[in-house]
């Protein structure tokens, strides 16, 4: 579902912020992205989505180059980002439904899709406030409502744990669980390994840009947890 | 074409007032939200006022023909300048960048909505020159009916040509920003290149095409107009559309308008993302050594903290640096050229003693300098940030203090630079030269304390792009636009009192009224200091 192919990105000077990025996401994983801050998932991120451009190496998505055919590709993509900027002047709901319109979503489709998520985020009964008036966490579920309102193929996410409540938190673990079921790729950025040990079939680490490992949750352990077998491959400084 | 209407929409809803009045429960929010609203229409009456006055000027002239050429011109050369400055905030280097381009539109697409939601929200100001204008030339004129609808439809058509031109030149210095490391700074100095060019060009074409002596000012602006009609062809359609109703100029002016739409935005979505990318991003050194560091004085802190802000974006600098930088240029210009010369120039070389102009020089460079003040903004501009000054042990009126004695540290070397090459030039007495050294400085100080007073009054900290608040927000109309009529009738006001009365005695009046209103402007601003619980 999801290549990146030799992926590289510099901000014009020696350093790279990606260096020669690979990775494979396939339906139905749910990979999770480590390393540390400034290591390059962010950057990494934000070349999948078609927000950052590159000129070495490629990104697909479905098949898809992101370079050639970015349209194609955020049609079946969902981003959320670990600071979501929404326009603030709006409703919960008016922004859901901006969304939506984006992405074509039918009346009945959007009302259903909502009224679920909301619920489940318990969030329902702000949707009529101004998005200003929401907490950081308020504003992150609103986010994670739009991106899963047009039933995405891909679930791209930085970050998306921090600023939830536990019962969010869960909620979000739940939900990806289910999309994972359906066939639904996510690849997701964290730094919380307990979550990423729990909920990942397969991680990638980034060191200074650099793709320093990457499998299955068991290639990468072998019996130790995910948290000391990241901090051996990060020390060794492969 | 759907996409476009959605993503349209939504911005002109997003940061729509009335939308937040609806949906927001604050009651202090809805009634700043109402009194901004009355502000706002109190100026479009002023400029009704001001655009209605110049035509019935022309109309008792008998040059009311010059009219149309005259709007057009007008409307021209305020949207160029307000669209270029507003390009990068708005068209690249925006808040909302990620969420719209990771949706799935063309990145086209976002440009044109962008640049489509700035035409939009500028039209009312627009509308109120134009209308005015109009109904002074229908006073004067009596043209055929069809005018009337005819010259509002224009109106809506004037302003594209220039803000199409004024993004691509926007486009062009971000697009060459973006190859650079510190892509700001480099922005930011050819925007600064690029404004004091587009103000000197009036200037070349007059020497170009400028006739023997003119007498008559009206008449040469008229000509002015008609000149630049030869060379800038919109002028000439709007004017042959409205005299002639020609429906060829008409076409033209649509036609023009709409493929240079589709041109203009075919080249920059091609760059689109690859130039927000390199704005949006920031390569990481990470080979600082700590130093011994320096303690500073509360107040100097903040001061700091606000030059670091205004330096850190390129939209905050040039909007209130622009001033300084061109009271320099026009300092050194003075000095070089001489006093009377750029008198001569000025006034189209009217017929009268370049000497009764002293008086004005301190209110000529506060023309430059006092149009914004950094006060204005800055306390709507700590958005998000505003909690850091919430809960730091400091008082609202330290804050407060920190952010003038900036705005000083920024106008007072300028205006006194200014005004030592203009007296220089000028031959003023040095008695005189240092009154106006004083006069300089008290009205630096009334602009940086009246500035606060708007800047608390109608502070906002829930924009969505800071253009919101340093271009267009109700605290900067309410500072600027009063500001700007009152130096313009201080200036005849001066010169006309300084050919009877004594130039000494006419800058000591200018000192105590300038000092006595930025002492109550500060008490003011410190007041509402004090209220300011946000």
């Amino acid at each position: 579902m999801l290549k990146v192919q030799n992926y590289s990105k510099s901000y014009g000077g020696e350093t790279k912020a990606a260096d020669n990025v690979t990775l494979d996401v396939e339906s139905g994983d749910i990979y999770g992205f480590i390393g540390h801050n400034g290591a390059g998932k962010s950057t990494t991120i934000r070349a999948i989505v078609g927000v950052l451009d590159f000129t070495e190496g490629d990104i697909y998505i479905d098949g898809h180059s992101v370079k050639d055919e970015p349209l194609e590709c955020k049609k079946i993509t969902a981003y959320i980002p670990d600071n979501p900027d929404l326009y603030e002047n709006l409703t919960g709901i008016q922004y859901l439904n901006f969304v939506a319109d984006v992405f074509e979503i039918s009346a009945a489709e959007r009302e259903e899709r909502i009224r679920k998520y909301a619920d489940m985020f318990e969030i329902t009964e702000a949707l009529g406030d101004l998005i200003s008036s929401y907490s950081h966490g308020m504003k992150q579920k609103v986010a994670i409502i739009s991106a899963l309102i047009h039933d995405p193929k891909l679930l791209v996410l930085d970050e998306p744990f921090v600023g939830l409540d536990p019962k969010a938190t869960f909620t979000l673990k739940e939900i990806m669980h289910e999309m994972c079921g359906k066939g639904t790729a996510i690849f997701f950025s964290t730094h919380v390994l307990d979550v990423a040990e729990k909920l990942c079939n397969k991680i990638a680490i980034i060191k200074k840009g650099k793709i320093i490992t990457s499998g299955t949750i068991e290639e990468l352990t072998h019996g130790q947890s995910l948290e000391e077998a990241f901090l051996e491959v990060y020390d060794a400084g492969k | 074409m759907r996409g476009n209407s959605i993503l349209f929409k939504t911005l002109l809803l997003s940061t729509s007032q009335r939308n937040i009045y609806k949906y927001t429960k604050e009651k202090k929010k809805k009634g700043r939200i109402i009194t901004a609203y009355i502000g706002i229409f109190c100026l479009y009456a002023m400029l009704i006022g001001y655009s209605l006055a110049t035509c019935i000027g022309y109309g008792k002239m008998g040059l009311i023909n010059a009219v149309p050429a005259i709007c057009e011109v007008t409307l021209s050369t305020l949207s160029f300048i307000f669209t270029f400055f507003k390009t990068n905030g708005y068209l690249f280097n925006f808040k909302e960048y990620d969420m719209l381009m990771s949706l799935p539109f063309e990145a086209k697409t976002i440009a044109a909505c962008k640049f489509l939601y700035m035409y939009v929200k500028s039209l009312p100001w627009y509308l109120s020159i134009s209308v005015a204008m109009l109904i002074g030339y229908g006073v004067f004129a009596h043209p055929a009916g069809i005018v009337y609808p005819l010259w509002i439809f224009l109106t809506l058509v004037l302003p594209l040509i220039p803000m199409l031109l004024a993004a691509f030149a926007g486009f062009i210095i971000a697009k060459i920003g973006s190859h650079f490391k510190k892509n700001n700074i480099v922005q930011t100095i050819l925007t600064f290149i690029f404004i004091i060019f587009c103000f000197s060009i009036r200037y070349i074409i007059d020497a170009l095409i400028k006739d023997d002596k003119v007498e008559q000012t009206l008449e040469t602006i008229k000509n002015a107009n008609d000149k630049v009609g030869s060379v800038y062809l919109p002028v000439k359609w709007f004017k042959n559309a409205i005299l002639y109703q020609g429906i060829s100029d008409v076409l033209l002016l649509i036609g023009v308008s709409l493929i240079l739409f589709s041109v203009v935005f075919h080249i920059v979505g091609k760059s689109y993302r690859n130039i927000n990318s390199a704005l949006t991003s920031h390569e990481v050194s990470r080979n600082y050594k700590l130093k011994a560091q320096k303690k500073n004085s509360v107040v100097n802190a903040i001061a700091f903290k606000e030059f670091k802000r205004m330096t850190g974006s390129t939209v905050y600098l040039t909007n209130v640096a622009m001033g300084e930088v061109l009271s320099v240029i026009f300092g050194v210009v003075t000095l070089i050229l001489g006093f009377n010369k750029i008198v001569a120039v000025v006034t189209q070389n009217a017929p009268f003693d370049p000497a009764i102009l002293q008086p004005a020089i301190p209110f000529i460079l506060y023309f430059f300098i006092g149009m914004v003040a950094s006060t204005v903004c800055s306390p709507s501009l700590e958005g998000k940030n505003y909690w850091i000054v919430q809960s730091l042990p400091i008082s609202k009126k330290t804050l407060y203090r920190g952010k003038m004695l900036f705005n000083m540290y920024l106008t007072v070397p300028f205006m006194l630079f200014g005004i030592i090459c203009m007296c220089i030039s000028a031959k003023v007495p040095l008695i005189n030269t240092v009154l106006y050294m004083i006069l300089g400085v008290a009205l630096c100080a009334f602009s940086t304390t009246w500035g606060c007073v708007c800047g608390i009054r109608f502070m906002r900290l829930d924009w969505e792009n800071e253009i919101e608040v340093i271009k267009q927000s109700a605290a900067v109309a309410i500072y600027m636009l009063p500001n700007m009529f009152a130096v313009m009738g201080l200036v005849v006001f001066v010169v006309i009192l300084g050919m009877h009365v004594d130039h000494k005695i006419i800058a000591i009046i200018m000192i105590v009224i300038a000092s006595v209103l930025a002492f109550l402007s500060y008490l003011r601003a410190m007041a509402l200091a004090k209220r300011n619980i946000k």
